[in-house]
């Protein structure tokens, strides 16, 4: 049987008043523990751990979407009234629009990865500045889509749907550019963000996430559309 | 409690570590901070939790004197709504979770080897949103209308009524606490995962790895798919009641049995969060007091990922007489019967164990052998309740109280109640009194007895769960299990009296006071702050190893001497 | 793997042991699975047997797995424990191949088999007890009964009664019969098919009456169709089984099962009587609470008692 243990992750050094320094932060803190097999691995040993926690959570956070997405299909395809009376129907052109930004802004996030792995912090700004910039427009203009819509949260189950679907989507796009403008200013002082970018992996892979999840929404919300 | 003599009667590591240590100067403040040691926290955790264990408990108290008469005489009928579904929502939420996060943060460090939880801020931050969502969940007694009356099930569209009219009304603040408290789990379970994934000793393969850390790990995995899920439902009620959507409320075109299945597909699985820890304790505890390996360790470990999978395909069999169709009824039926395998596969286990064993009856191992004798019993009565026939009779009845109480107080309950007095020593480093342990285990065996089973009785005459009086057929059982209530409120007390004076003066502990085999018992009492901290011993036998002569780790004499100097 | 190098002991007492054991165990399973028939209320409907049976043998093998389980634990616990200072591990045995597969094997086919048959029981249950969900009423339309329900299949059977319209309230039942008779008291003929619509006008509720075995939920913006036979004379209980809100507990009132011409001439004389408020426990509390002050926890008002042509008699003692 073969052996999947590794040496144990850097010790958390505690302060007599609790606090905690951060692991990450002291390079050549983690003296490698473990006899036998395993090299000390210190801190980057701890990094593994966060990229690991953090995909575990997306993880979770993607069966919230799934659960939402199983009540919208339940909901369009068993509710006796749907559409609200008077409303036809969901205009897609500039929701598909915002979409094609949105989604292209994962391969603009991509390049911005691809330049911090090369050590070009400039480059990286540039591109993680342009995700931002597409980000916000994405979700300015589902805002302006919200304010033209001729339903609200209250009309029927399609309203509460569309708009706690969207909504929540919107809510993870705007933690996504609150979290890349925690970075881009973490990044104007090279040892936060540099020499692994964990941190900068961990909003990457939350972007595409994002990405991802959207594109199942609009195919269920503005591509399947039921009078 | 320190000596105000020149040296100090203290190790002096303490200054530096902050943990429980007996002689050591106002270390009982780190309790109340935000502390990140997984051994603080898990203290915390527990010590929180019994609290709530009380809350719960005096809830129960009330209800049960309500019901020892027919007619709803001590109570307005809505103020036992009130108190039937606090009690439940206190017993699950700030009692059981908490109390097994606490059990996770304590035994799985030491246990693989590990100095802390993989994320410690995060760990502690989980902690001290308890507190958060426990004053939310008190609060809402205060609020006009009084707390959330619709059950822990909180089911529209009686949840939804909100009959004051109210912004800020009880069911707001249940839903609150309750999402709370599954942000908090979230973030322990994915602490809990990844520690466990990642964090094990040299030599400590996936089966040299404890039955508790194998059973978390299940557990865990339960939470953090079917949390989101609730989640989703909850966020869902949450609308309905405060901002006028129509999910569940038909006249919106909404579907009150879409928010049965958000909440059963996270609420079935759950129970399985809660137990599965409790066959991990019982798996840790059978082979130290029969001094015999765990029978069949292997296929005990498997069964519990068996249980994590089997436990998301059964939800619908809380839902047999609502409005499911027949083929759903017997799809679900047929997925609940199997569960009833691999569970029967650790009961076996545990018998088999205790089968030419050399038996020691201390407080921790009489209250394993009653849960596993009450969980056999509630595990009957469980297959009972999946054929859809008879479901379908008991269903909504007493009968199905009984079942759960069986499950929650009598299994799990017992469970926890083993577990602290097994990791007492170890974690405070004091003994606590036998005798008191021993009275009780005696009066929560009879109490809970006589509380939950003649409920079982009253549920096939036909009484329905939830009622604040009924039919006066059903006086005699009512009387019995009131009775018993009363009796496992006064069992309470030896249990407090114990854990209160041991921690104040009992005698001090050794390193390993019942001779047991695993990591945790390779380090003093009560483990320094990082455990093993650089010398992490390297594993080279299975756990459970009693009788077969081997060592658990290289080297195991000097560990066990370092332990004994410390 | 094995034991300790102990003589072993021979097999031929051991096996006969084990033997009585199985026998007492098969008699106390056979004992208490006939006694589980008395924890259960009279059997007044078609389905009730079937149940019973099921439950019966349930209780029976429960019992042998209870018993034959605590049998060897108590053997243990008298026959291993250790002496009292004695610190000697027990036997180290690690695990038995032979031993886990049959107790995979045996539950898996056991379960296997109640549910196979307790299949075959739901098929019967849901020609004497089925139901089907409808599309929602319109939103609204709480006044308007009896509400359309023009998808419902016909009757196949020609002796079957009804639909009766069975309206469950915050906290009251009504029963409408097919000649427009309102009724608080449930009145059936026995040994004939009864067809329910069950309808909600609010909250979730639970149609359940226990001698019958027989329970279905009301879901408000459903109309559920039941059906059920009563086989037995006799006053039974009607109680609301899913929790509705503050009054639920006296959410209940009485099935009368009688004979053909009984049911007959209550109905006649139930249609002469005149529309009067039911007795009603939930609006009698209510309004002993607002005597008092109106303290207590939040809750909706009762529904005002329905109008009906026969009102329950609370004085009346039920059999079940």
């Amino acid at each position: 049987m073969t052996s999947l243990s590794q040496p144990a992750g850097t010790p958390a050094v505690t302060s007599p008043n609790g606090t905690e320094q951060e692991p990450n932060a002291s390079p050549g803190h983690g003296h490698g523990s473990g006899h036998g097999n395993g090299p000390g691995h210190g801190h980057g040993a701890h990094a593994d751990h966060t990229m690991t926690g953090f995909v575990i959570f997306l993880a979770s956070e993607s069966l919230i979407f799934l659960a939402l997405f199983v009540g919208y299909a339940v909901f369009k395809s068993s509710a006796p009234l749907w559409l609200p009376p008077g409303v036809e129907g969901l205009e897609v052109r500039d929701p598909l629009i915002n979409t094609v930004v949105l989604v292209s802004s994962s391969l603009v996030i991509w390049l911005a990865e691809r330049a911090l792995h090369r050590q070009r912090l400039g480059e990286f700004r540039a591109w993680w500045l342009l995700t931002m910039a597409m980000g916000t427009y994405f979700v300015v203009g589902q805002a302006i889509e919200w304010q033209h819509l001729p339903f609200g949260l209250a009309s029927g189950v399609f309203g509460a749907s569309f708009y706690l679907l969207t909504g929540f989507h919107g809510l993870h796009v705007v933690t996504g550019l609150a979290l890349m403008a925690l970075f881009l200013v973490r990044s104007l002082r090279p040892g936060l963000v540099l020499p692994e970018g964990k941190g900068v992996m961990a909003v990457s892979l939350f972007w595409h996430f994002v990405d991802v999840i959207w594109v199942v929404l609009f195919v269920l919300t503005y591509v399947w559309q039921r009078r | 409690m320190a000596s105000s003599s020149s040296s100090p009667s203290f190790d002096p590591r303490v200054l530096k570590e902050p943990q429980l240590m007996p002689g050591s100067p106002g270390n009982w403040r780190r309790y109340f901070t935000f502390n990140t040691d997984a051994k603080v926290i898990g203290i915390q955790y527990i010590a929180v939790a019994l609290l709530f264990l009380l809350v719960g408990g005096l809830l129960a108290m009330i209800m049960r004197g309500e019901l020892i008469t027919p007619p709803a005489d001590l109570v307005d009928p809505t103020v036992y709504n009130g108190l039937y579904t606090l009690h439940g929502t206190v017993m699950l939420f700030l009692f059981l979770f908490p109390i097994l996060n606490g059990f996770n943060n304590l035994l799985i460090p030491p246990m693989i080897g590990a100095p802390d939880m993989a994320f410690p801020r995060l760990n502690a931050l989980a902690f001290w949103l308890f507190p958060v969502f426990g004053v939310i969940l008190m609060a809402s007694f205060l609020v006009p209308g009084g707390p959330s009356g619709s059950g822990w099930w909180a089911y529209p569209p009686l949840s939804t009524q909100n009959p004051l009219g109210h912004a800020i009304n009880g069911q707001l603040l249940w839903i609150l606490a309750v999402a709370l408290s599954g942000i908090s789990s979230i973030m322990g379970a994915v602490n809990f995962c990844t520690t466990i994934l990642r964090m094990r000793a040299p030599g400590m393969g996936w089966f040299k790895m404890p039955i508790f850390c194998w059973t978390a790990l299940a557990a865990q995995m339960i939470q953090l798919m079917g949390l989101p899920v609730l989640t989703a439902g909850a966020v869902m009620l949450l609308f309905d009641l405060s901002f006028g959507t129509s999910f569940f409320k038909p006249e919106g075109g909404g579907d009150p049995m879409l928010y049965q299945h958000f909440f059963w597909f996270y609420s079935h699985p759950a129970v399985y969060v809660m137990v599965l820890p409790i066959f991990g304790v019982f798996s840790e505890l059978f082979p130290v007091y029969a001094r015999k390996p765990l029978f069949g360790y292997h296929v005990v470990a498997i069964a519990s990922f068996a249980i994590t999978g089997l436990s998301l395909i059964v939800w619908v069999h809380h839902m047999f007489y609502s409005g499911t169709p027949q083929w759903m009824r017997n799809v679900f039926m047929v997925t609940t019967m199997l569960i009833a395998v691999p569970t029967g596969i650790k009961v076996f286990a545990w018998i088999a164990t205790l089968w030419r064993g050399s038996i020691r009856l201390s407080t921790p191992m009489l209250f394993c052998l009653a849960g596993l004798f009450n969980f056999i019993f509630a595990g009957i009565t469980g297959v009972m309740l999946a054929t859809v026939p008879v479901d379908i009779h008991v269903g909504n009845t007493y009968f199905v109280v009984g079942h759960f109480h069986y499950v929650i107080f009598n299994t799990i309950t017992f469970g926890v109640f083993a577990a602290i007095y097994h990791w007492f020593p170890k974690f405070t480093g004091r003994m606590y009194y036998e005798g008191l342990g021993k009275l009780h285990f005696v009066l929560t065996f009879i109490g809970s007895t006589l509380n939950f089973l003649p409920m079982h009785w009253a549920g096939l005459m036909g009484m329905p769960r939830r009622v604040a009086s009924y039919d006066p057929e059903f006086a005699s059982a009512n009387v019995l299990a009131s009775l018993g209530a009363f009796l496992l409120g006064v069992a309470t007390i030896p249990f407090l009296l114990n854990i209160v004076s041991s921690l104040v003066r009992g005698p001090k502990a050794p390193p390993n006071p019942w001779n047991a085999i695993g990591l945790e018992w390779l380090l003093p009492s009560p483990p320094p702050a990082e455990n093993f901290e650089d010398d992490v011993p390297t594993v080279i036998s299975g756990p459970y190893g009693y009788g077969l002569g081997r060592p658990l780790v290289e080297d195991q004499e000097r560990f066990e001497h370092r332990a004994l100097e410390a | 793997m094995t034991s300790t190098g102990r003589r072993q002991p021979s097999p031929g007492p051991s096996l006969v042991l084990v033997a009585v054991g199985l026998g007492l165990d098969a008699l106390a399973s056979w004992t208490m699975a006939r006694q589980a028939y008395h924890w259960l209320p009279v059997q007044a409907s078609t389905a009730a047997p079937y149940v019973d049976n099921l439950f019966a043998l349930e209780t029976g093998i429960g019992t042998f797995i209870l018993v034959g389980c605590s049998a060897v634990i108590a053997w243990t616990l008298l026959f291993n424990r250790a002496p009292k200072y004695d610190l000697d591990d027990g036997d180290p045995i690690e695990g038995n191949l032979t031993l886990e597969i049959i107790w995979t094997l045996i539950p898996l086919l056991v379960v296997l088999a109640i549910a196979w048959h307790t299949i075959g029981i739901n098929q019967t249950l849901a020609t004497l007890g089925g139901k089907q969900r409808l599309a929602s009423a319109a939103p609204g339309a709480t006044d308007s009964l009896p509400l359309s329900t023009g998808s419902l299949p016909r009757a196949t059977d020609s002796t079957e009664i009804g639909p009766i319209q069975v309206i469950g309230r915050q906290w009251s039942w009504e029963f409408i019969y097919p000649n427009g008779v309102h009724s608080s008291e449930l009145h059936l003929p026995v040994d004939r098919p009864i067809h329910f619509r069950l309808i909600s006008m609010d909250v979730l509720h639970g149609f359940y009456i226990p001698a019958f075995r027989l329970k279905q939920d009301l879901i408000p913006g459903s109309v559920i169709d039941y059906r059920l036979t009563p086989s037995r004379e006799g006053r039974y209980r009607l109680r609301d089984s899913m929790f509705s809100g503050a009054y639920f507990a006296s959410n209940q009132t009485d099935v009368v099962v009688e004979t053909g011409a009984d049911f007959e001439a209550w109905l006649a004389a139930a249609e002469r009587a005149p529309l009067r408020p039911s007795f009603n426990a939930a609006s009698d509390l209510w309004q002993q609470r607002l005597a008092k002050g109106n303290r207590g926890w939040a809750t909706v008002p009762p529904a005002p008692p329905p109008e009906v042509n026969v009102s329950l008699d609370p004085q009346n003692p039920h059999e079940a």
